[in-house]
């Protein structure tokens, strides 16, 4: 029949995209990187204004709208205040594979953080049920480091030391 | 202080079907049907456009200036053209700028496009992205989080916290099946709801999938008009009152600020003199990226306290037949092109003032709609549209 349409084959044009990137530092995140890669030492600012801490650091304080010239190290310990237990694989935008799941992140007050700045991590535990908030957690450093986040492993529970 | 330099109304819109593939269509080709669905609600052709809005999130498709592919699909050519790019919160931008355009005078009639081909790309792939580049892409799981379900579960316990969800979620799921161009429509009962949650696979803490806002291929156009066009073309307005958008100064810190959603009520609701919004607004389409944030976040646009908005899930308040109905389209759980999310809550919000939403229209009279988007990170813009038109 005239009518009849014949079925058409929709082609898929398949791509994939691999861009290596380099995203410059600035002073700021490059000060703090620098003490991550070189000391393993992590480095907050300080609002000259409020007194907050940022970490990651950050060139102003956005709240205040000064400029944070002030620095403080940390201490690598401090207690989790919110994690999040990952069971979707996701890819890592980094590399391009998938993550091995589950895994944890989570978002540890440093002992002696003014404000509110908790720093954002992975933690790393053998046993998902042990996972809980106010845990006494310290950071394990990678034993390479290049100034980039992977400079730490993640955070690692210390056993015997509930907050 | 007066805002605008004169009123502006949505005076149609349309939006292409919503589904995981839409393989047998390219991006000019799906764009157009959202096209011409709203030109033909609108009674107008495209010599009545003088400007085309155009966005969507390009780390989704890789693809560099869409907007000029996508004249092909929108008649774009010769047009002023303006394109956005904000994230989740596209739609509403641009929903935002149609407004701002068309009220300063420079536009009269305006044609805004949101559009995301979700199967062109990755989803989680591309929001991970959005994680500040210097630290954090390598934790970041897109938009993907247990935190918001932990903070319901903290505060109202686990059994009432999941019930809501799932009853907010199958509510959602009741309206995406009155609703033909919804993407999941999945016929979930509200006596399977335990079930349905154990059989659904974790994505992070207690977010399930079945919680979670789908990815969808689709797009929508809506058309902005001022007054004069609008009594020239004799149109069926909802009227832009106000908007309002909230941003934060972190990337991906849970810190202890306010929300932006209760942030954005806050300033909205005191320019329009709104003291009640639950009373005083007759339904609101909220951009709810999964069951969890729509459960939390309604407390927060609403401006309620304690177990409220929790009631009004419990109490079929919400449902379409509801006092206040949320999300009467299925929302954002069930049809998620993200690009065009934003602008779809505002299109249907719009639809239910000016009575076009079909088999989803509510039964009750709708004066005050409200729309909300939702964005990298933690944003939220937040319009109010209605029937009468403003001062």
């Amino acid at each position: 029949m005239s009518n009849e349409k014949k079925e058409q084959e929709l082609i898929v044009s398949r791509q994939t995209l691999s861009i290596p990137q380099r995203f410059s530092t600035g002073p700021v995140m490059g000060r703090f990187l620098q003490e991550l890669r070189d000391n393993k030492r992590i480095m907050a600012n300080k609002c000259p204004k409020c007194g907050r801490h940022q970490l990651p650091p950050r060139e102003v304080c956005a709240l205040c709208n000064v400029e944070v010239t002030e620095w403080d190290e940390l201490p690598p310990v401090g207690t989790v205040r919110d994690y999040d237990i990952i069971f979707y694989a996701s890819p890592d935008p980094l590399s391009g594979e998938t993550r091995e799941v589950p895994y944890v992140e989570c978002w540890v007050d440093l002992d002696g953080t003014q404000g509110d700045a908790p720093f954002w991590h992975l933690l790393n535990v053998d046993d998902i049920s042990k996972v809980k908030r106010g845990l006494r957690v310290r950071v394990k450093f990678a034993e390479e480091r290049h100034g980039t986040t992977e400079d730490i492993e993640g955070f690692e529970i210390i056993e015997g030391a509930e907050s | 202080m007066k805002r605008k330099n004169r009123n502006v109304a949505i005076i149609g819109s349309g939006m292409s079907r919503f589904s995981s593939h839409r393989e047998e269509v390219n991006q000019p080709e799906m764009i157009h049907e959202a096209v011409v669905e709203a030109l033909e609600d609108a009674n107008l052709t495209l010599d009545d456009i003088d400007c085309v809005l155009h966005g969507n999130m390009e780390l989704f498709e890789m693809v560099h200036q869409p907007d000029m592919w996508h004249v092909l699909g929108d008649g774009g050519w010769g047009k002023s053209g303006v394109r956005l790019t904000t994230g989740g919160t596209t739609g509403a931008t641009l929903a935002c700028a149609a407004d701002n355009l068309v009220a300063s005078g420079l536009h009269d009639v305006i044609l805004a496009i949101g559009f995301e081909k979700l199967q062109e790309g990755h989803t989680t792939g591309g929001i991970t992205n959005m994680a500040d580049p210097l630290w954090g892409r390598s934790l970041q799981t897109g938009a993907l989080t247990g935190l918001g379900a932990q903070k319901v579960i903290d505060e109202f316990g686990e059994e009432r916290a999941r019930i809501a969800a799932m009853k907010y979620r199958t509510i959602m799921d009741e309206h995406a099946m009155k609703n033909i161009k919804a993407h999941r429509r999945l016929r979930l009962e509200r006596q399977y709801i335990k079930e349905t949650a154990d059989n659904s696979p974790p994505l992070a803490g207690e977010l399930r999938m079945i919680h979670m806002c789908s990815q969808s291929d689709g797009a929508c156009a809506v058309i902005f008009a001022s007054e004069e066009k609008v009594k020239a073309f004799k149109a069926n307005p909802a009227w832009v009152v106000d908007h309002e958008t909230v941003h934060r100064e972190e990337t991906m810190i849970f810190g202890s600020q306010k929300s932006t959603q209760r942030a954005a009520a806050e300033k909205l609701f005191a320019r329009a003199g709104i003291k009640n919004p639950r009373k005083e607004i007759d339904l609101f389409e909220m951009y709810d990226p999964s069951a969890w944030w729509g459960v939390d976040w309604l407390r927060d646009f609403l401006l309620l306290e304690g177990d409220e908005a929790l009631k009004m899930i419990e109490n079929d308040e919400i449902t379409i037949e509801g006092a206040f109905p949320v999300n009467p389209s299925g929302g954002v759980v069930a049809s998620n092109p993200i690009g065009a999310t934003a602008l779809v809550r505002v299109a249907e919000a719009a639809m239910q003032i000016r009575g076009t939403a079909g088999n989803h229209q509510v039964p009750k009279t709708v004066r005050r709609a409200m729309a909300s988007g939702f964005g990298g990170t933690l944003w939220t813009v937040l319009m109010l549209l209605s029937k009468e038109k403003p001062e």
